[in-house]
């Protein structure tokens, strides 16, 4: 069956893709624009057929993928790095510095990273629209809402599918932009709008260094597809300009200029120091700006929390499954550009371990349920970063996978929490409030038992997904060392920077700090939410919250009870539980595509994940001159480059897996066993005795480590004084001089032409006539007129023309000769003269009224100036 | 006694000005548009009759011929403005329709 798949569409022209990109579209458009008349059910309808459509085109892909690349040959035959491509249509060329063309065609391609990605992305997706149906079904915006979801999806799978950077940027746009849309869906209020554009700005911040690495790229690789950029990466680092020399990007001195200078005693000479770095840095951090945009790292995370002013289906299909994980799969993507520098790869690290750490420690505080995953999404995209970081592609991809299922999972359940008390408080806030929740098990079971499993799978509960993916990273971290490919080629003219060999220790160090920490507040989330007692029963409606001085009167509404209990919160319909238990199945269960040491130890597992990922990354870890070597070879042997891994070396690593494993259990289990303890063994006394005896450390945390405030001073402010000074500079000089002054010169010569408009017709054609009249004493007079020009030692002399017009020449200024007679083709003439000679030139013209007139032109070559003199008229 | 070209032009130069003073000083719209159409009939008189020193072809008249179709077009408008003018001010006098002024 696969094989007739394949002979419709063959592999180099797999149209099937058009299904997977054009049902979603198709669904955008029609729920975009007939969204009002098809109805809700139709709405519905068209909404789930085109994602559910979508999905099984993917399937099918898949399958047929998995016999392009040959995974049929058993468990360890060698698969090859085949894709499925599908060219659109020619889109572009871009031209580089060379003047070589580069043609950049709309083409899309699934290989063994993107086929993973856009199952998820379209399984995920699916499921996330079914509960979409349900939790969004009493909304006005309905149809709205799902043609921005579809369009969402699909913006999403031409990011995933794109085989250039161009394609991957038009998707890239369109994620941040359906993502700007339903964070700011509910519009009306004003902060929703505003945690819109603030994802809008931080993102395109990122995308300006999208940008940059495209042309960066063209520069250097002279390509912009995958296949392109693979390989000429090695140009990124031996490209060599005119000279001969390295061609690196100059960070310092910024122009080339010189800024050393010594004012007396104070020598600034140091800042001669020059600064470059080699195109693949350049690349790299171009590229990693771009992807702390779309993926909430440092230092652009903070539009992420806000982002969760969308609706709960927006935050975990957009704000958690996929589109952040955006950043990570560019990483994975463009593996190969990355590891060629080792310092971009710890700054993908590093910024994945300090956002890691921080998010955690925000989340440890947050009371709002749906902040506490937003801050806790972060971190976990903190730890894939951490993982690519370290040059594990697989185990980053890894937990891009399991927490699409697990952090769509607890976001769903958390909107089904939302959903339950939003019905008894009609307030978006303290609906979301965790204080306001507790003892939910006994009302939603459905959401109890699925959140549950997720807390387990994020929290890192061995045999549970998250314990495997996170546990491959934190090991890779600790043993991976990226060496640069310069080393190898001993180009010793340009100082590399060899990443230090602490920095692994400290990585793996900072991610269980991260991980115990996650599961602490991930349970402490949990417990308070479902279990203890329900707090709800007398919480104030709106009413009560927003306005407690408007209570005027009159209407039962405001007069409620608020001491009784109300109506018990209530499980969602099974449109919402449905995909919980799909996405709590697949968030306990999808670890064993890769479950590492258990994968080697007990044969039948396998790491299929790593097995089918492997020809996409292995250039990158093997490749020569761009490898990921393991810091055991150090260890072993202490060599400090590694020519290649000994077989040594690698049992050494191996011996190391399971003590390193212990640090994420215990991280599991120290975080789970003090939440248990606060929050039930002492029903949450001592965190209140914690925030009551560190006062500053609770609000700085929970005032989110006055990030926010801190750009507003810095950032925001200076962007304000800039805005101010042209506002000012815009009313005083473009409005007060140029704009008044315009219209001032307007006015004025207005003035003196109304006093002509007299709107009489005789006085207009009493001045036609003596317009007419000034003309045909114009035509009635001669004018002898010539140009003259100066070519070398001549001067050519042209005759003005005029009607009937004939002409005679004096050119040696002894006078006309009177027989000649007057000729009409007689215009133009050249005289040579000789340095500082002067000749007197006459041009006699005679005009159809057989009126004649004569000029005198005195040419005058100077010594050594080149100026001419034209003479006075001598009629 | 032969009549040459100059004499047309003659004729027609006392055309065009008895037509352009009739325009200028007359104050009536509808006089006006027959001065304008003497001055117009003046151009083509000059138009024929250079065109009998050219026999070789026939360009003047029928640029004539253009004209006389411009000139019915021009009377068409002209007179329909003036009907307006009526309306407007029941009156055809040229100096009191001055809503253009300033």
């Amino acid at each position: 069956m696969i094989e007739t798949l394949l002979r419709i569409f063959p592999q180099g022209d797999f149209s099937l893709i058009a299904v997977i990109l054009g049902m979603p579209l198709l669904g955008a458009i029609v729920n975009g624009v007939f969204g009002a008349r098809i109805g809700k059910p139709g709405v519905r309808f068209m909404a789930l057929a085109a994602i559910g459509i979508s999905f099984f085109a993917c399937v099918l892909s898949f399958l047929a993928l998995d016999k392009v690349v040959g995974a049929g040959g058993g468990e360890h035959a060698e698969l090859v790095h085949g894709k499925l491509a599908w060219t659109a249509w020619e889109w572009m060329s871009a031209t580089t510095f060379g003047g070589a063309s580069i043609p950049i065609q709309f083409r899309f391609s699934i290989d063994a990273l993107s086929g993973i990605m856009m199952l998820v992305v379209t399984g995920v997706g699916f499921l996330i629209h079914l509960y979409a149906t349900s939790y969004m079904e009493k909304d006005p915006g309905f149809a709205r809402f799902f043609a921005y979801l579809n369009l969402f999806v699909f913006s999403m799978l031409v990011l995933i599918l794109g085989d250039n950077l161009p394609v991957l940027f038009v998707g890239w746009e369109g994620v941040g932009l359906c993502s700007y849309l339903l964070i700011g869906f509910w519009f009306e209020a004003e902060k929703n709008a505003a945690a819109g554009k603030k994802a809008f700005i931080a993102n395109r911040i990122g995308d300006f260094g999208l940008i940059l690495a495209m042309a960066l790229l063209v520069y250097y690789t002279g390509s912009l597809d995958w296949d392109g950029i693979q390989q000429h990466a090695g140009e990124l680092i031996t490209k060599t300009n005119a000279q001969g020399k390295l061609d690196t990007v100059s960070i310092w001195p910024v122009g080339g200029g010189s800024y050393g200078l010594v004012f007396g005693w104070i020598n600034l000479s140091f800042l001669n120091k020059t600064l470059a770095i080699t195109g693949a840095t350049a690349v790299g951090l171009c590229l990693l700006l771009g992807c702390t945009g779309k993926s909430a790292q440092l230092p652009l995370y903070v539009w992420l929390p806000d982002a969760m002013a969308g609706p709960t289906p927006v935050s975990a299909l957009i704000h958690a499954a996929t589109m952040v994980t955006a950043g990570v799969y560019l990483v994975c993507r463009l593996s190969f550009v990355f590891a060629m520098s080792p310092f971009v790869m710890a700054c993908v690290g590093g910024i994945g371990a300090l956002t890691a750490l921080l998010a955690a420690t925000i989340a440890l505080v947050q009371n709002d349920i749906k902040k506490v995953l937003a801050y806790s999404t972060v971190s976990q995209l903190g730890f894939m970063f951490i993982g690519v970081g370290a040059g594990a592609f697989t185990a980053g991809f890894f937990h891009v996978l399991t927490h699409a299922f697990f952090k769509a999972c607890l976001f769903l359940g958390a909107g089904s929490v939302i959903h339950a008390m939003h019905a008894r408080i009609h307030d978006d806030d303290a609906s979301q409030d965790m204080r306001n929740m507790g003892g939910l098990k006994k009302y939603l079971p459905y959401t109890y038992w699925t959140f549950f499993v997720s807390t387990l799978a994020i929290a890192g509960m061995p045999l549970l997904s998250g314990f495997f993916s996170k546990d491959e990273i934190l090991y890779r971290a600790y043993i991976n060392k990226t060496v640069s490919p310069q080393m190898d080629r001993a180009l010793k003219s340009f100082g590399v920077w060899e990443q230090p060999d602490w920095f692994g220790p400290v990585l793996y160090t900072v991610g269980v700090i991260a991980a115990t920490m996650t599961a602490f507040y991930m349970f402490r989330c949990f417990l308070l939410t479902f279990h203890g007692d329900f707090r709800g029963w007398t919480i104030g409606r709106p009413s009560q919250i927003s306005n407690p001085h408007h209570d005027d009167g009159g209407h039962g509404h405001h007069h409620e009870d608020l001491t009784t209990p109300g109506r018990a919160p209530h499980e969602s319909p099974w449109q919402m539980t449905v995909p919980l238990l799909v996405l709590a199945t697949f968030a306990a269960l999808v670890g064993y595509l890769n479950p590492g040491l258990l994968g080697h130890k007990i044969h039948f597992l396998g790491n299929a994940l790593d097995h089918w990922l492997h020809p996409v990354f292995r250039d990158t870890i093997e490749g020569a001159g761009r490898m990921v070597a393991l810091r055991a070879e150090h260890l072993v042997h202490g060599a400090k480059v590694p020519a290649e891994i000994s077989h040594e070396a690698l049992e050494h690593v191996e011996h190391m897996e399971p003590i390193l494993m212990l640090g994420g259990i215990s991280a599991f289990a120290i975080g789970v066993g003090i939440a248990y303890w606060m929050y039930v063994k002492e029903k949450g006394a001592p965190a209140k005795a914690l925030a009551a005896k560190f006062p500053g450390v609770h609000r700085f945390l929970l005032n989110k480590w006055y990030v926010d405030e801190l750009y507003d001073e810095v950032v925001l402010s200076s962007v304000d004084a800039l805005a101010d000074t042209a506002a000012a500079a815009d009313r005083t000089i473009v409005d007060g001089i140029l704009a008044r002054l315009t219209a001032l010169i307007a006015s004025f010569t207005g003035t003196i032409f109304r006093a002509f408009q007299t709107g009489v017709v005789h006085t207009y054609s009493a001045i036609m006539v003596v317009g007419l009249a000034a003309l045909g004493v114009f035509f009635f007079r001669p004018h002898a007129e010539a140009t003259v020009r100066k070519l070398g030692a001549d001067y050519q002399l042209t005759a003005a023309p005029g009607m009937g017009y004939k002409y005679r020449w004096d050119l040696d200024g002894k006078g006309f000769d009177e027989k000649q007679l007057l000729s009409s083709t007689d215009i133009q003439h050249k005289v040579t003269l000789e340095e500082g000679k002067t000749k007197t030139v006459r041009l006699e013209v005679e005009n159809a009224f057989g009126r004649r007139g004569i000029r005198e032109f005195v040419l005058t070559r100077a010594e050594s100036t080149k100026t001419i003199e034209v003479g006075k008229n001598a009629q | 006694m032969m009549i040459t070209s100059d004499s047309y032009v003659f004729v027609a130069a006392i055309l065009f000005i008895i037509g352009g003073i009739g325009f200028l000083a007359r104050r009536n719209v509808l006089v006006q548009l027959m001065s304008i159409e003497i001055m117009l009939n003046a151009v083509n008189l000059t138009l024929v009759a250079f065109n009998r020193s050219r026999p070789e072809n026939h360009s003047g008249q029928i640029f004539a011929f253009f004209l006389i179709a411009a000139e019915a077009a021009e009377v068409a408008v002209g007179l329909a403005i003036v009907l307006s003018l009526f309306r407007l001010r029941r009156s055809v006098r040229s100096d009191e329709a001055d809503s253009l002024r300033n």
